[in-house]
């Protein structure tokens, strides 16, 4: 599936993780700002790469900038701006959560 | 514990000086009106206290008049991190995705740690984007440059209408080159509109094979727009504006898409336009040749498009033949009445 | 509400949109901890805040403190998903901000009932408080009180109520008398907790405490804070007293004497022990368990 809109969720404010989503070629690509990108990049990226799954989301970009996110926050974060790339703000899918 | 963002309304007197007077203590001094003025929305972050520590302001999409004060506060950046993040919210939720930001090299890692990409840098200051669409993806859209092609060549202009002037610059361009791609400035801030501008010169170099048009984009602004209100001296303002204009072009434009040289009309009578030659030719070479093409005179004196519009403000449609390419001329015959009000309605004709 | 005797001396106010301090919201040994998606969270962040807390209570270990969340009221668009999202995450308590009238709290309870049938909680286990934030709220703080079988506390939240009264907070709390009073008997009448307001100037340490000893000296459970920096100051005034302590001691070691006998009356100084005497000994032994006066076996805890 396609999103419907570019869309932003998070903060870049310590311990969260600001997130954006905008219409990409095939794929979902990451650009990824971390100061422990080394040692999390890759569960940082699993963790949204698993919600994106769950919306059916499969081209996408995906710019990512970690402030230190716990992997509940990440999760959070990214089914916020899932939902508001689909334009599905006020409509939680209940099955994700 | 928790230090709240609130906006802050520079239309209230009161707010307005505190605002002032908390920049001032962290060093921003330059109010002037060009800078202020464009200000969309101010945000203001307060302690538990309620003391102002710091704010941000936007004007379109540049984030402007940022400050900090480090009294107090929880871990260093927290609070520019928190004002960039909620101006980056704000503007989010009114569909603007991609940011500017021009400041001074001191704040370069602040803001590259949140994602933000340098795009130039000079000595003085330097212009960073974050979001999307960004500099590649504006690339990406640009018409391609001929694999055969050698040299090439660029020019940028206002098109504000596009005159006999800018035709023959184009001309000399094509003569000497093999390829020459127009950019218009994107900016929508003329006394024509921005795709009124895009047409004229379309169909004004229509009848040239080697040339193609395209918008500016985010990148081709006129400098003057570029905020320096960091900078206290006016005229090393405008070097820094115009000097990160060149930077700009030759980093992101000119070197990436292998164009090989810079058209520009000689500039007579405005001394920030002179300025403005001057940085490029001292900036752009050796990687990127700068191409000085005498202006086209009409009776001795200069065509320009200020003296296009002054005559269009006053009634004196008669002379624009001599001023303006037949393309030029059938346009605004057709779109008089549409220009005349918007002259009437106060349209700056001023300026670019 | 069968009266449920844990301790609620503190409710911690956390916004709900902040991931560092949700993360770390329950390590300062507060009794109760309130994810706010309302006040502290803008309009535009209610969908986030409310997936973020929702994360973390299905993650992050608040160890024995209860989980409370104010929701967005029920004049809001964001009132039934933030109950939805909730219950379904397990939360131990609703807050229904801006209470006036039962009929509100009937409201909320069908849509929480209905959210259990939905997600698959066991119907009755989302319980319910309200906050009290208005003149009509008090009048009516009996009726809300007793609106649901579901409630386990009102609270007085007094910027909003000083508004609707045409008045400001002052440090000697006048202005609040009436209010706590009122609140305070709604809530003994209908066996649930009592919560006062909280106070928001976090450099009088000195106001806060007068504060704190005087909703203790009304009778209420406890205070609502809003910075970990108040849990030592409420939890010092609500300890009880060297002599509370004995008193308690001596009502248990009564009550283990009559077990051991297997005797049904409970004796002790040639005077019937009753009901509501038991009830103050165990509420003293918690509290001086909990400020770590005595230790699990009901033990002096030598200073």
């Amino acid at each position: 599936m396609e999103i419907k809109q570019t869309a932003l969720a998070g903060t870049l404010e310590s311990s969260d993780i600001q997130i954006m989503l905008s219409q990409g070629e095939k794929g979902i690509h990451f650009d990824l700002t971390s100061d422990v990108k080394k040692q999390f990049g890759e569960d940082i990226m699993a963790t949204i790469q698993s919600v994106l799954q769950a919306y059916d989301i499969e081209n996408v970009l995906v710019k990512v900038v970690d402030k230190g996110a716990l992997t509940p926050v990440i999760k959070a974060r990214a089914i916020a701006v899932a939902q508001r790339a689909l334009d599905l703000k006020d409509e939680p899918n209940w099955e994700v959560l | 514990m928790v230090e709240k963002i609130r906006d802050l309304y520079l239309f209230s007197k009161a707010s307005k000086k505190q605002w002032m007077a908390f920049l001032e203590e962290q060093g921003v001094v330059d109010f002037d009106q060009a800078e202020v003025q464009p200000i969309d929305q101010t945000l203001g972050l307060y302690d538990e206290q309620d003391q102002l520590v710091g704010t941000g302001s936007i004007a379109g999409q540049v984030i402007k008049y940022i400050a900090v004060s480090h009294a107090g506060e929880e871990h260093p950046g927290s609070r520019f991190n928190q004002i960039v993040s909620a101006l980056e919210s704000d503007l989010a939720e009114k569909g603007c995705f991609h940011l500017f930001v021009f400041t001074k090299a001191t704040y370069q890692e602040a803001f590259e740690h949140i994602g933000f990409r340098t795009l130039a840098k000079t000595a003085v200051g330097l212009i960073l984007e974050k979001g999307t669409p960004n500099i590649e993806q504006y690339r990406a859209s640009l018409p391609k440059k001929p694999v055969d092609a050698g040299q090439t060549a660029a020019i940028v202009m206002n098109a504000n209408p596009f005159t006999k002037g800018h035709r023959y610059l184009i001309e000399q361009a094509a003569q000497e080159n093999d390829w020459v791609m127009v950019f218009v400035v994107n900016q929508d801030v003329s006394l024509f509109k921005t795709t009124e501008r895009m047409a004229m010169v379309q169909k004004g170099s229509e009848d040239i094979a080697n040339v193609v048009v395209a918008n500016g984009g985010d990148y081709m602004v006129s400098y003057l727009l570029f905020p320096a209100y960091f900078i206290d001296d006016r005229d090393q303002a405008i070097r820094f504006q115009t000097a990160l204009d060149a930077e700009l072009f030759k980093q992101q434009i000119a070197e990436p898409l292998g164009l090989s040289a810079r058209y520009i009309g000689t500039e007579p009578t405005s001394h920030t336009t002179a300025l403005y030659n001057q940085q490029l030719k001292k900036i752009l070479p050796p990687q990127v040749a700068v191409k000085e093409v005498p202006r086209l005179s009409q009776d001795g004196q200069a065509i320009s498009a200020r003296t296009v519009r002054q005559a269009l403000k006053d009634q004196q449609l008669s002379s624009l033949a001599d001023l303006l390419p037949e393309t030029t001329l059938d346009f605004i015959k057709t779109n008089q009445e549409a220009i005349m009000e918007r002259i009437a309605k106060g349209q700056q004709i001023h300026g670019n | 509400m069968a009266a449920d005797e844990r301790l609620r001396r503190t409710m911690m106010f956390v916004p709900g949109n902040n991931p560092g301090l949700i993360k770390d919201a329950g390590i300062f040994g507060v009794d109760s901890i309130m994810f706010d998606l309302e006040d502290a969270v803008n309009m535009n962040e209610k969908d986030a805040a409310r997936y973020l807390v929702y994360e973390a209570l299905q993650t992050f270990d608040y160890g024995d403190a209860e989980l409370v969340v104010r929701i967005n009221g029920l004049d809001t668009p964001f009132y039934e998903n933030d109950i939805k999202a909730m219950v379904k995450a397990g939360i131990d308590v609703i807050r229904l901000p801006k209470t006036e009238s039962a009929d509100m709290i009937h409201e909320l309870e069908n849509l929480v009932e209905a959210a259990e049938k939905e997600f698959g909680r066991e119907v009755g286990s989302t319980h319910l408080m309200a906050a009290i934030e208005s003149a009509m709220g008090v009048v009516n703080a009996y009726q809300i009180a007793s609106a649901s079988k579901r409630m386990i506390g009102i609270a007085l939240s007094a910027e909003d109520y000083t508004t609707d009264m045409k008045t400001h907070r002052y440090p000697d709390g006048q202005e609040l008398l009436y209010a706590r009073n009122v609140i305070l008997h709604a809530a003994r009448a209908a066996k649930i907790a009592a919560f006062d307001t909280v106070f928001t100037n976090l450099d009088d340490e000195e106001g806060f405490i007068r504060e704190t000893k005087l909703i203790h000296q009304l009778g209420f459970d406890g205070k609502s804070i809003i910075n970990p920096r108040q849990v030592a100051p409420v939890n010092r005034v609500f300890a009880p007293s060297r002599k509370e302590i004995q008193n308690a001691q001596n009502v248990m070691a009564a009550i283990e004497e009559a077990k051991q006998k297997g005797s049904g009356v409970i004796a002790m100084n040639g005077q019937m022990v009753d009901r509501p005497v038991v009830m103050r000994a165990e509420r003293v032994m918690k509290l001086a368990k909990a400020n770590n006066l005595i230790d699990a076996e009901g033990n002096d805890i030598e200073e």
